[in-house]
């Protein structure tokens, strides 16, 4: 393991001080790399997108609380809901990519079933701009990585004393009120770990969702950070500026990162 | 989630119907893509043509045919079942003994190592993408099997070390001790007791590892280029350049790639479930 994630690391610091075409021997440039990429207007957009990508967090840490609480309360048709709800993070990415083209095409399901319904007047050309890509986007990723929230908070409330929740309910307390007062303040570490783990999603895997969907097009309009590093490095060969864009998010997700640390190693201590 | 007490199942279920409606409305869309694909796949390509969304009306398997060997997807899949099991037996078998040092031997260093083990938890791997590909170049592991079941494996074990580790601590260490009365070595004290309990926890890690294996998709991007080594989750993509226009064989393609991991999941449905937890209260 050491072998292949640690020096990775290490020739990713190195070389991002460097130009290098990945044949050749690398060139020493300093600083410039940085000073380069403060200035790209591409890099921009892509961290913009992430950032846009990163408003998948508020709604994983609420909606999948909700309806986590509801599987927990057994309402009707549990068992089914709490099998199927993870059935989006099963498939591949790359199979959820192609049948959003797929569906969203211009002469595609989506706009035959509008048209059919009487509905032309939302027609439209879905890929064909970020404004309209990126928020499908961002819905295909909440829609894929709900249901492993779901199962995160249904365990941590699996492990809740079940006569707090009882106590309340003898008060007259609604189930609403339940969930809020007695359930949530009790799942500090989980919503914990939601948030990271949406938030590194976020940063670091839009790849192929990117890739898929819209090639970071039209033009780099739906570009994001790991799919600009992706396009450097193997389609421009500037594999040291793209190893500077690469150790720019590392430090990003790094402060992300620590944090999550930080939950896990506690854990370890009790 | 097991644990609850029976009686509330007896319990009125009122006041909350819009939300178990939307909570099923959310279900329904997860198996869509599944319905679509199926329906499309045993279309022809005409039906596709005159209409986007339909139901077959010849049950015809050419769309199948056309993807299992015109576009090498039988291949790919033989591709992907190489990889997949290579990686899962790999890095499950050195995770668990890795849980097994970690928790029960004493060792100098142990918890440093453990340490350095987890921090690449929080470190995606796709922003190391440059250096792991320029390293693969040279070691000339570029566009072989090696190249991914080796980083699958490295990628998937700080998880499984993590998750084996925890398992193995929450066996008493009476056990152990009783093992080791008995004249049992660490290996057989391992082999003996620790092992049969494990099945469980190695479960777990099966269906994680499976999953992650079978779907990814940058890491075999880069490495893969050869027909006679690319994956499924590559090679289907290459149906969607080469097939333009044949959505039905594209589907197909698409049906073949999810079904192994959906029936994977509903096998071990209950082990991904134990494991998350595993990995959020304890």
């Amino acid at each position: 393991m050491g072998a292949f994630v640690a020096y990775p690391f290490a020739s990713v610091l190195y070389h991002a001080f460097t130009r290098w075409d990945g044949i050749a021997p690398s060139e020493w440039v300093g600083v410039s790399n940085f000073r380069l990429l403060w200035d790209d207007p591409i890099f921009r957009t892509a961290l913009k997108n992430n950032a846009i990508f990163a408003l998948s967090v508020p709604i994983q840490l609420v909606l999948p609380l909700i309806v986590a609480f509801a599987i927990h309360r057994r309402v009707a048709g549990w068992r089914l809901f709490r099998a199927t709800v993870f059935l989006p993070a099963v498939y591949a990415t790359v199979v959820i990519g192609i049948l959003t083209a797929t569906v969203l095409q211009l002469d595609g399901p989506l706009n035959e079933a509008l048209g059919g319904v009487g509905l032309d007047g939302l027609q439209r050309e879905w890929l064909g701009s970020a404004s309209t890509s990126i928020p499908l986007i961002l819905l295909i990723v909440v829609w894929t990585n709900f249901g492993y929230n779901v199962l995160l908070y249904l365990a941590g409330m699996s492990a809740l004393d079940p006569s707090l929740e009882e106590a309340a309910r003898i008060d007259g307390a609604g189930w609403m009120r339940i969930l809020v007062s007695i359930v949530t303040p009790n799942l500090r570490r989980v919503l914990e770990i939601v948030l990271v783990v949406n938030t590194i999603t976020a940063f670091a895997f839009m790849f192929t969702y990117v890739y898929t969907i819209t090639n970071g097009g039209p033009g780099t309009d739906t570009y994001v950070s790991e799919f600009y590093i992706y396009q450097q490095a193997f389609t421009n060969q500037n594999m040291g500026y793209a190893a500077a864009i690469g150790v720019t998010l590392v430090l990003i997700v790094l402060a992300i990162g620590l944090f999550q640390i930080r939950i896990l190693t506690r854990k370890e201590a009790r | 989630m097991a644990g609850t007490p029976p009686l509330r199942r007896q319990r009125r279920r009122r006041g909350s119907w819009p939300l178990v409606a939307a909570i099923a409305l959310f279900c329904v869309s997860a198996i869509l893509p599944l319905l679509f694909m199926a329906a499309t796949a045993f279309r022809t390509q005409a039906d596709w043509a005159d209409a986007k969304i339909g139901l077959p009306t010849t049950a015809s398997l050419g769309a199948f045919e056309r993807a299992w060997t015109g576009a090498n997807i039988g291949l790919y899949f033989r591709n992907s079942l190489i990889v997949t099991s290579a990686t899962v037996a790999l890095s499950v078998v050195s995770a668990t003994l890795a849980g097994y040092a970690f928790s029960k031997l004493r060792w100098r260093l142990s918890g440093a190592v453990y340490l350095f083990v987890l921090v690449w938890i929080a470190i995606p791997p796709l922003l190391l993408m440059v250096p792991i590909y320029v390293q693969m170049v040279q070691l000339g592991l570029l566009d072989t099997y090696g190249s991914v079941i080796l980083l699958y494996s490295a990628l998937n074990l700080p998880f499984n070390v993590y998750l084996m580790t925890a398992f193995f601590r929450s066996v008493p260490d009476e056990l152990i001790e009783a093992a080791r009365m008995d004249g049992a070595g660490i290996h057989r004290t391992f082999q003996l007791v620790l092992l049969p309990l494990a099945k469980p926890a190695i479960a777990t890690l099966v269906i994680f590892n499976v999953l992650w294996s079978w779907n990814e998709f940058l890491f075999a991007l880069l490495m893969l280029q050869s027909d006679s080594v690319k994956t499924l989750t590559v090679g289907v993509l290459q149906l969607q350049g080469r097939f333009t226009s044949d959505y039905p064989a594209l589907m197909a393609g698409l049906l073949i790639t999810s079904l192994p991991v959906i029936a994977a999941y509903l096998v071990f449905q209950r082990h991904l479930v134990r494991g998350i937890v595993a990995g959020a209260v304890k």
